[in-house]
């Protein structure tokens, strides 16, 4: 009888991130069960030893770990619950989902019982089954061309691996193409960014293992067996780079002006160029927004490489993992125009100086003003969009900016001995060897003052930078001939919608979230796609160089080790199926087909949502792993716990739904202890006499969420309406039924949905 | 974006514009006119406190029941939007409905008083008001209706130098409610550019007080007059003509002591000083004494505006 | 030298802060950084003594002598600081929570004295414009505002306006009880003892 199994219940402390909030004492007397203990850290080594020996000593057949989300940690302990079966185990998630999101200690250790309660339950339904190993195409996208990018194919491909990159504008070397000089912290030198990247770029063009394109985008994306189809939209050129030679001739009868903003908008290029020196393809490019279509460049070009007539192509791309290097763009200083930077010439970025500074750039490396004069005073402004938590401004440290000030400010006095530098600083943040270089910057007679300006204002030939001077305490107006801004790294565009095409979630800063910010830093939370460089979150080159490959090396891991799925699939018994392809028809995943006369199901592709079992009239389908009974055992679970007055509110999602449930917790956002998540392996799996059930036993609402990619969406939809439509025959108000939309990346709006939820269903309990 | 009404207006009476610019109150009324703005004014309606409130006299407590008797107003006459001639009102009376929402403590207090002492009628229920979606300056519903405001313009007024100088407790108190921006406001020089004309947008110090400052005007009268004449100074150097205000405070500020404080800098100040709406309603033919009440000015709006030519059709 | 124990600046002074009624930016005034931004933008500041960095440092030092220091009124509520602050603070509204305790600790009752007319005109007629008192004042200062004055019934009648303010003897009535109730006459009797006292004392 499952009733008589012996359940082991094992309560993590998390290092206070559980205990602090939950009282785990008053949960342990909550719980029958055969063994109930308490350790710190779980998930240490240590704990599988604890684990094991319990096991043991008190001849466990079942193992329920409250800890963290089983999305950070199922796989530790299924392995440290070895000899038990792996599926014996079941995580109760009171961190994520418990802890985190709610402040109230007793109504947290109150709900974290109800959770354990529901594991408890569950894993009685559990049967030990192993689990199917599968192999996923080894071919990568590299999402992003610059120095992670470049970094992460360029690993992969000496691995021997064939990468594409599809990077958006119309050469690769991204942001530090442009950066003029860096330096190392060791080095005290700048030395030439180019001349750095340039070998990088030159091994990348060269490796036959990797193609480049270009003026491309992901438009689409969607993940079947294992395997990721990606759309990619290619705009032409309008110059074949199989003929081009770069001569340029094409460039000087050209008659179209624009600004360049490769140099940031600095100087002019003409309609038809080439981004850069080195830009990669060797080839030139029309802007086809600026083109006056007049035909010189048509009639000039002796190879015969301009392609006026060239349309948009769109490719499929079939890859196994992806690689996200989508990269930051700075901050808008619209959103700042206290600091006159739209309005004067001379106050400038940090980036723009860059250019400036740079052989390559506007002026050839001289530091001019705009009317062409050298600047004698040059103050420089920290933080500007960074640590600012108002309207469009960014909470975090964009921690670049510091160096990058110390490095410009060091190159200028190089160069012009008699200009003043000034660095209007609130923390000068150096962490490391990077210490070194600001002390060389002081020698350097770099002058800092601690205070972060107001505003910036002309007054004749003068700027007036308004600051207070905070180690003297004075207010104090400073003339200036040119100011220069640190202006704050964000998310690019291509970031935020790469993160919406793939669905990966990202923080509430909008860039890409790793898996687990300490242990996973470049895994994100979809299987097979992760992140590297800024589109991660603020770094310099060397970071996103270390990133790159790292994850480029947890990419072969992937392709060599394969995936590991869960059993929780469909299977046929083949001496019942007549093969009448029924199942084949429903099947919105595709993953039947006929093989040798057989009903063939692709593990990687099933998702258990148990659609094939409908149109079996043979009985011949069976989903393995007891779901139906789990999730009634899960519903009793959490119900029987219930207390007089208590709002309980039964949450169903899938894998997606259950990852930004965590994100929400992982963000510290909050959302009331009514809501109870129960993790199901397709949302379609929770059936009509589930939903009834739950209502009859004392459920106040039911949520049901689903992610629109999926494809059983509109069945699943058209199915709650149905168990809605016949719920009010019952009896029940439908009002307590509600099913949403949910994405990864749109935790916050999942909160905001439970609360409005919950204060829903408070409002019909008033109305009662 | 917030939900701007054009309807249920309580246009809220502001003590300083009755007494001192009551021309701006004629005006507003011929601009909501116009546009079709439906609104009333109620004569049970009091004073938000806030020239006593931000002189220190009034404690929050006292000046969020007062609120609160106002916002039971409102609701009784079915006109919960409360638009605001005045920035302090504005900021007051928002500050009033966030608390009495937010803080518990502060709203059953109040209410228990009104319980015990026969006030019970004026208890405020939480979320009776939504700060976001009741609480209104009159700028922010023009500009729900700036499209409307082109056709109805019958003077060319785009040959003066325009400036705007916006209120602080219009932009900064509430400042992730309002409209325009806050660091480089510009919901003023929007709506003017509706009228035909140009502004010179920024200028030094265009986001800095008037200088009244409440108690710094009667009780530190050289501080208030040094952050003026910044002020001042720097519509001077851009050679304005016209400055248009939303807040009567601010408007007295510069209306009546701009000559003293011409003389403190040796300057001879020109501009006038005219509220938004006097300005719209100008642009849009109001009389300079039936509507825009210019008797009450001291700096005569005819020392600038001395012929008005019809906008070519 | 001076020894200094973390409990010399003890941290209640900014609690009882951000547990004030008026507080809006929760618990801002702990997340400062002295970045002086408020000060870079305060128009107190660019003209007087006053520095709103330095009063957030004083606060969080624990220094209640802050309450007796004249600088405090220099604030012209002008809400800049608050709406720029890059970590969620506001000294602008930390300053009237000053000012408010130092009112009730009998502090600053003389800042008051020239403003009670703000309150009177409550319980006389329910509305708070400029007090009689800088009547004088103002029509020294601005030629031809007393007789506007004078003629302000004129006015608005030329502009179809209804009289000013004269609130129904119900709604004044009405006011001064929620003004009585609240404690706020109180509060204004105790100020106008004190006032009465001092002026005793002078003559």
């Amino acid at each position: 009888m499952r009733d008589d199994l012996k359940v082991g219940v094992f309560l993590c402390e998390c290092g206070g991130n559980i205990a602090d909030t939950i009282d785990l004492d008053e949960v342990r007397d909550a719980l029958d069960v055969e063994f109930i203990g308490q350790f710190e850290n779980l998930c240490s080594l240590n704990g599988r030893k604890i684990i094991r020996d319990a096991i043991f000593d008190y001849d466990l057949d079942r193992v329920v770990v409250a800890a963290c989300s089983p999305i950070s940690h199922e796989k530790t302990f299924q392995d440290y619950v070895k000899p038990l079966n792996p599926y014996l185990m079941d995580m109760a998630n009171i961190r994520e989902q418990c802890s985190w999101v709610h402040s109230d200690k007793k109504k947290a250790t109150h709900k974290a019982i109800t959770l354990i309660n529901a594991s408890i339950e569950k894993v009685k339904q559990s049967d030990a089954v192993d689990p199917i190993y599968c192999q996923t195409p080894k071919e990568v996208a590299v999402i992003g061309g610059g120095i992670a990018g470049m970094n992460a194919a360029l690993s992969l491909a000496k691995q021997g691996t064939k990468v594409t990159i599809i990077e958006k504008s119309p050469s690769i070397g991204g942001h530090m193409a442009k950066i003029g000089k860096v330096f190392s912290p060791v080095k005290i030198a700048e030395e030439c960014g180019m001349c750095l990247l340039n070998p990088i770029l030159n091994e990348l063009v060269w490796n036959e293992n990797i193609e480049v394109l270009t003026n491309a985008k992901v438009i689409e994306a969607e993940r079947r067996a294992g395997t990721y189809n990606l759309i990619v939209e290619q705009s032409p050129r309008y110059v074949d780079p199989e003929k081009c030679i770069a001569c340029g001739k094409c460039a000087e009868v050209c008659e179209v002006e624009v600004p360049n903003d490769w140099n940031d908008n600095l100087s002019m290029r003409k309609a038809i160029y080439r981004p850069f020196g080195q830009s990669y393809p060797e080839a030139y490019v029309i802007d086809m927004e600026n083109c006056s279509k007049c035909g010189d460049c048509f009639r000039t070009c002796n190879m015969k490489a301009i392609k006026l007539k060239r349309k948009p192509e769109k490719l499929l791309l079939q890859v196994g993992s992806i690689i996200v290097a989508t990269g930051h763009k700075l901050f808008d200083m619209e959103k700042r125009p206290e600091y006159g930077y739209d309005r004067y010439d001379d106050v400038i970025t940090q980036s723009e100086l860059g250019r400036i500074t740079g052989v390559n750039g506007p002026t050839k490396g001289k530091l001019l003003k705009a009317n062409g004069e050298v600047p004698k005073r040059v103050v420089m402004i920290q933080c500007v969009g960074s640590r600012d938590e108002k309207p469009d401004g960014h909470k975090y440290c964009s921690k670049i900016c510091c160096t990058v000030a110390l490095k410009n400010a060091n190159i200028i006095k190089h160069k012009y001995p008699d200009t003043d530098v000034l660095i209007c600083y609130t923390d000068i943040r150096t962490p490391g060897m990077f210490e070194k270089y600001y002390k060389h910057t002081q020698e350097n007679e770099v002058r800092f003052l601690r205070g972060r300006p107001g505003e910036v204002v002309k007054k004749g030939d003068n700027f007036i930078v308004r600051t207070e001077d905070t180690l003297k305490g004075e207010f104090v107006e400073i003339e200036a001939d040119m100011v220069v801004l640190s202006t704050a790294m964000e998310p690019s565009e291509g970031t935020c919608e790469i993160a919406e095409i793939l669905n990966v979630g990202t923080t509430e800063d909008g860039f890409i979230k790793e898996s687990h910010p300490k242990i996973k830093p470049v895994a994100t939370d979809v299987q097979g796609i992760f992140v590297c460089g800024t589109a991660h979150d603020p770094k310099d080159i060397t970071d996103s160089i270390m990133q790159a490959t790292a994850a480029a090396s947890k990419v072969s891991e992937y392709n060599y080790g394969g995936v590991e799925i869960e059993p929780f699939i469909a299977e046929i018994d083949k001496e019942k199926c007549i093969v009448c392809g029924e199942c084949i028809a429903r099947c919105k995943y595709k993953s039947m087909s006929i093989q040798d006369d057989e009903i063939y199901i692709d593990p990687m592709s099933c998702t258990g949502c148990g659609k094939c079992l409908v149109g079996c009239n043979q009985r011949a389908i069976t989903v393995n792993g007891n779901i139906d009974e789990k999730i009634l055992s899960t519903i009793n679970g959490v119900l029987s716990k219930k207390q007089e007055g208590e709002r309980m509110i039964l949450v169903f999602l899938d894998n997606i739904g259950y990852t930004a449930a965590d994100n929400i917790g992982v963000n510290r956002l909050s959302y009331p202890e009514s809501i109870h998540i129960i993790k199901v392996i397709s949302v379609n799996r929770v059936r009509p006499k589930h939903i009834r059930y739950a209502l009859d036993n004392g459920a106040d609402g039911i949520f049901i969420g689903e992610f629109p990619g999926d494809l059983m969406y509109d069945e699943v939809e058209r199915k709650i309406q149905r168990v809605k439509d016949r719920i009010s025959e019952m009896g029940h108000n439908h009002e307590r039924i509600t099913f949403s939309k949910v994405y990864i990346p749109y935790f916050s709006g999942l909160a905001r949905k439970f609360n409005d939820f919950d204060k829903k269903i408070a409002e019909l309990e008033e109305g009662k | 974006m917030k939900e701007i009404p054009d309807k249920n207006i309580l246009l809220f009476r502001s003590c300083l514009v009755s007494v001192e610019y009551p021309g701006v109150e004629s005006s507003t009324k011929f601009v909501f006119d116009k546009l079709g703005i439906n609104y009333a004014i109620s004569e049970k309606q009091t004073c938000c406190t806030g020239l006593g409130h931000y002189s220190d006299v009034f404690d929050q407590v006292s000046t969020s029941a007062i609120g609160a008797r106002n916002f039971r107003i409102a609701k009784e006459l079915e006109r919960p939007n409360l638009v605001m001639m005045c920035a302090t009102c504005y900021a007051i009376n928002k500050k009033s409905v966030k608390l009495l929402n937010k803080k518990d403590d502060l709203r059953e207090k109040i209410n228990k008083l009104f319980d015990e002492n026969g006030l019970a009628h004026l208890k405020y229920e939480k979320g009776d008001l939504k700060p976001t979606e009741n609480i209104f300056h009159v700028v922010d519903i023009l500009y729900n209706k700036i499209d409307e405001i082109p056709d109805k313009i019958k003077y060319d007024l785009s040959g003066y130098t325009i400036a705007t100088h916006h209120g602080c407790h219009y932009c900064k108190v509430h400042y992730e409610d309002t409209i325009g921006g806050v660091r480089d406001p510009r919901i003023m020089d929007d709506l003017i550019e509706a009228c035909g004309c140009k502004t010179i947008g920024w200028y030094d110090h265009k986001r800095s007080t008037c200088g009244t400052g409440f108690r710094q005007r009667y009780s530190n009268r050289e501080l208030s007059f040094s952050a003026t004449a910044d002020k001042m100074n720097a519509i001077d150097d851009e050679d304005v003509d016209i400055l248009v205000h939303l807040c009567p405070n601010c408007h007295i500020q510069f209306d009546r002591y701009q000559h003293l404080i011409g003389e403190r800098e040796g300057r001879k100040f020109k501009a006038i000083h005219l509220n938004i709406t006097q300005f719209i309603a100008l642009a849009m033919g109001g009389d300079l004494d039936k509507v825009i009440g210019q008797k009450a000015h001291t700096v005569p709006i005819n020392s600038i505006i001395k012929e008005l030519k019809e906008v070519e059709k | 030298m001076t020894t200094q124990k973390i409990t010399d600046t003890p941290i209640e002074f900014a609690e009882d802060i951000i547990s004030d009624v008026k507080n809006s930016k929760e618990d801002g005034v702990l997340k400062c950084v002295q970045c002086g931004m408020c000060t870079s933008t305060c128009p107190a500041a660019r003209h007087s003594d006053y520095n709103p960095r330095d009063i957030i440092e004083r606060v969080l030092d624990g220094d209640i002598s802050i309450l007796k220091d004249d600088n405090i009124w220099n604030c012209f509520y002008c809400y800049t600081c608050h709406s720029v602050c890059p970590v969620g603070n506001s000294v602008c509204e930390v300053n009237q929570i000053l000012k408010q305790f130092a009112i009730s600790k009998g502090i600053g009752y003389d800042k008051l004295y020239e403003y009670m007319g703000f309150a009177d005109s409550y319980f006389t007629a329910a509305i708070g414009a400029i007090p009689e008192i800088f009547f004088e004042d103002i029509a020294n200062d601005v030629p031809g505002w007393w007789e506007f004055r004078q003629n302000l019934g004129e006015i608005r009648d030329e502009l179809e306006l209804e009289p000013p303010l004269m609130p129904s003897k119900e709604v004044i009535g009405e006011v001064s009880k929620i003004l009585t109730i609240t404690g706020f006459k109180d509060r204004i009797d105790k100020i106008r003892a004190s006032q009465e006292e001092k002026n005793e004392g002078d003559s």
